[in-house]
């Protein structure tokens, strides 16, 4: 529909229409104030909030290490935890592009390979201090990221999808081809910081390194960037004409994508501990878009919540899960593999892009949309079924 | 020195048969582009639903090559009108990236189904319609008739999507294309003229896949980034076209096609490895770099 000339006019504010000159002897009144916003939780309410969020906190951060937990999780399981808030970093990292800035990568797999393998060679070969090499990863990662985009912001349009999965099969095949990098088929060793050898201390190191990523997230669309960066994303062509230098500011969206890409890289190359390069292939990036638009774009829970789902579907646990769940329920607990005739190792495949495509077409705001009503609660609101439904925040197309 | 002569020499042979497939893709990747404007990163997997279903027809069902050829076509048919109805249109008024996305999303469900109904045959072959080959004289380049009959039906179907531009079917799209409301008033139905470009780009994507397929062995994703990768190059041939030229996409597969297999030489393979992947991406960049808008552009009229 919008393919040819588009006149944009920018979005209306929220506020009423009224005629503000007309009427502005009369200050505007609290009408801005909702009474909502006003709205308190009484005691019981907060008693409620105080009880879930002490759930929440227990399920993140004592029930992987093993500590209050009535069930007690093997080494293995805790290092899928691991994982899940490793992914978790590289959705966010996808998502600053995808949710903020209205561009794409596909070629994550590469800045996440890099990073990995960087950070393993300078601990590794060069022994430096892991904290040296997760910076140097990271930045390494904001380096890649600026220069494809230098190239790619030559077009307007998202030739950063394309530029980025060129250089994911260049980096596969020729970069994590030179032997003395990644080690070759044996792999390259990394070895854990000293102090954060055991799976659930590990944990906690990824844990700290997800929280510092999400601040930095919600600091970015604090500043004067994120603002610009959300009038971009709806539309370049208005924004450059309120002075906004799109440029400069997508070049800073990728650059912190790539750093963020380098820390999940890093650490996802401590948490292996020996990393190959057939780790790193373009099925990774295609995840990373899963997890994220599933996980619903501009919603910081969601993407956490969906990168996680999807790391623990990618290892295999959740069909794990749901088998014993059915198996207990007295059916044949290799359901996917008998009944549908799916094996198990194939479920991530199948079902993360039939979630893909319902998320767009029926739920655009993903599960960060089914959630809000929740989350929103649990800010010390009123409990709303209808919280979190997308406004369409569409720019007008006017035609003469 | 002489060694390397006959490398190019072959090395342009292969490429440009090889281009012929990529050309292909490069056409469907274009024509959804002027339509809608979307990065069509289904357009590979078109190829492989056809070429799945034309295997299934011809070696499960035991079916005869024309039937079976006709069947992949209309499976790749199939899943562009289904593209179309339930994911295009829906998204019709969505930003671009959500768009982009969308048509990913399409082609992983096809990935993903494919693994699910053929993981017992991990690796599949497809017969070709002539088996023979003969050595080209001057460099003793191997030519198979398959490459041949590819080539020869990449050079009918942009005859045929030249003539069909020029006819009123062909106009009305054009119409569409570029201004949809205009369109509407004169009476052409933009909701058919989307369905009939995502049913063109299908049969295009669908004899890539078909025609590609017999060259190797296969198996699911095999013309997105298996065997057969044409995504990669049929976007980069459909940039050097600048997104809207046919001629343009045609000449710029042929290109990359030839840019690819100067990968093979010997001098660059045993220097880098994974020098395919490195040539395409250093193209890619120089390309964006000196000519970001195309090469080919072609008459801007037709566009």
């Amino acid at each position: 529909m919008s393919t040819t000339e588009e006149t944009a006019t920018i979005p209306r504010a929220t506020g009423a229409p009224t005629d503000a000159e007309t009427t502005a002897v009369l200050a505007p009144v609290p009408a801005a104030a909702t009474p909502e916003g006003r709205w308190r939780p009484g005691r019981a309410g907060w008693l409620a909030r105080g009880a879930v969020w002490l759930a929440v906190a227990w399920l993140v951060l004592a029930l992987p290490a093993n500590q209050l937990s009535p069930i007690t999780i093997g080494p293995a399981d805790v290092d899928i935890a691991s994982r899940a808030v490793i992914f978790a970093i590289g959705g966010l990292s996808l998502h600053v592009l995808l949710g903020w800035c209205g561009q794409i990568s596909l070629g994550h797999q590469a800045f996440v390979g890099l990073g990995a393998f960087t950070s393993a060679y300078l601990v590794t070969d060069l022994g430096m201090s892991f904290w040296f090499a997760i910076a140097v990863a990271a930045g390494f990662g904001a380096v890649q990221a600026t220069l494809l985009g230098m190239v790619s912001l030559r077009l307007t349009g998202l030739y950063f999808a394309l530029v980025t999965l060129a250089y994911g099969a260049f980096a596969e095949n020729t970069l994590f081809g030179i032997t003395s990098l990644t080690g070759g088929e044996g792999g390259k060793p990394a070895a854990r910081p000293p102090g954060f050898e055991s799976p659930e201390n590990y944990y906690y190191l990824c844990l700290a390194f997800l929280a510092l990523v999400i601040w930095l997230d919600w600091r970015l669309t604090r500043t004067k960037g994120g603002r610009a960066m959300a009038a971009l994303r709806e539309n370049p062509r208005v924004a450059s004409a309120y002075g906004i230098n799109v440029r400069a500011y997508t070049l800073m969206a990728f650059a912190v994508s790539g750093i963020f890409a380098g820390i999940a890289g890093s650490l996802t190359a401590h948490h292996d501990e020996i990393i190959v390069k057939s780790s790193f292939d373009f099925r990774l990036a295609l995840t990373f878009v899963l997890m994220t638009v599933v996980g619903g774009l501009r919603s910081r829970v969601g993407v956490v919540i969906g990168s996680a789902f999807f790391a623990i579907l990618e290892e295999g646990a959740f069909v794990a899960m749901v088998e014993g769940l059915i198996g207990g329920l007295g059916f044949t607990p290799t359901f996917f593999e008998s009944v549908i005739g799916l094996p198990a190792e194939f479920v991530g495949l199948v079902v993360g892009p039939i979630l893909l495509l319902l998320t767009l077409t029926l739920y655009p705001g993903g599960i960060g949309q089914q959630i809000a009503p929740i989350t929103r609660w649990l800010g010390g609101r009123r409990f709303d079924r209808h919280a979190g439904a997308v406004r369409e925040v569409e720019v007008d197309d006017v035609r003469a | 020195m002489s060694q390397t002569l006959d490398e190019l020499g072959v090395a342009a042979v292969t490429g440009t048969l090889q281009g012929a497939v990529y050309a292909l893709v490069a056409l469907g990747i274009v024509l959804v582009y002027r339509a809608s404007g979307v990065f069509n990163f289904a357009q590979a997997e078109f190829g492989t639903t056809g070429l799945f279903a034309a295997y299934t027809a011809k070696e499960l069902w035991g079916w005869g090559y024309p039937s079976a050829f006709a069947f992949g076509i209309a499976a790749a048919v199939a899943m562009g009108l289904l593209t179309e109805r339930l994911v295009i249109h829906p998204l019709r008024n969505a930003p671009r990236v959500t768009l982009l996305v969308a048509t990913a999303g399409v082609a992983l469900t096809a990935i993903g189904l494919q693994f699910w109904q053929f993981n017992e045959t991990l690796v599949m072959t497809m017969p070709k319609i002539d088996d023979s080959f003969f050595l080209v004289p001057p460099f003793d380049a191997p030519v198979t008739v398959q490459q041949l009959i590819t080539f020869g039906v990449l050079i009918a179907a942009s005859v045929a999507l030249a003539l069909f531009f020029r006819s009123p079917s062909g106009l009305a799209i054009v119409a569409a294309q570029q201004e949809p409301t205009a369109a509407e008033l004169v009476g052409i139905s933009v909701r058919r003229v989307s369905m009939m470009t995502w049913a063109m780009a299908a049969v295009l994507g669908g004899l890539a896949g078909i025609l590609a397929g017999p060259n190797t062995t296969f198996s699911a994703a095999f013309l997105s980034f298996g065997g057969g990768a044409a995504l990669l190059p049929g976007f980069m041939a459909a940039v050097l076209a600048g997104m809207r030229s046919m001629p343009g996409a045609v000449a710029g597969g042929i290109t990359v096609g030839i840019v690819e297999q100067m990968g093979t030489l010997t001098i660059v393979s045993e220097n880098v490895p994974g020098a395919r992947a490195a040539v395409l991406f250093v193209f890619l960049l120089a390309v964006l770099l000196v000519a970001p808008r195309g090469i080919y552009l072609g008459k801007a009229a037709v566009a």
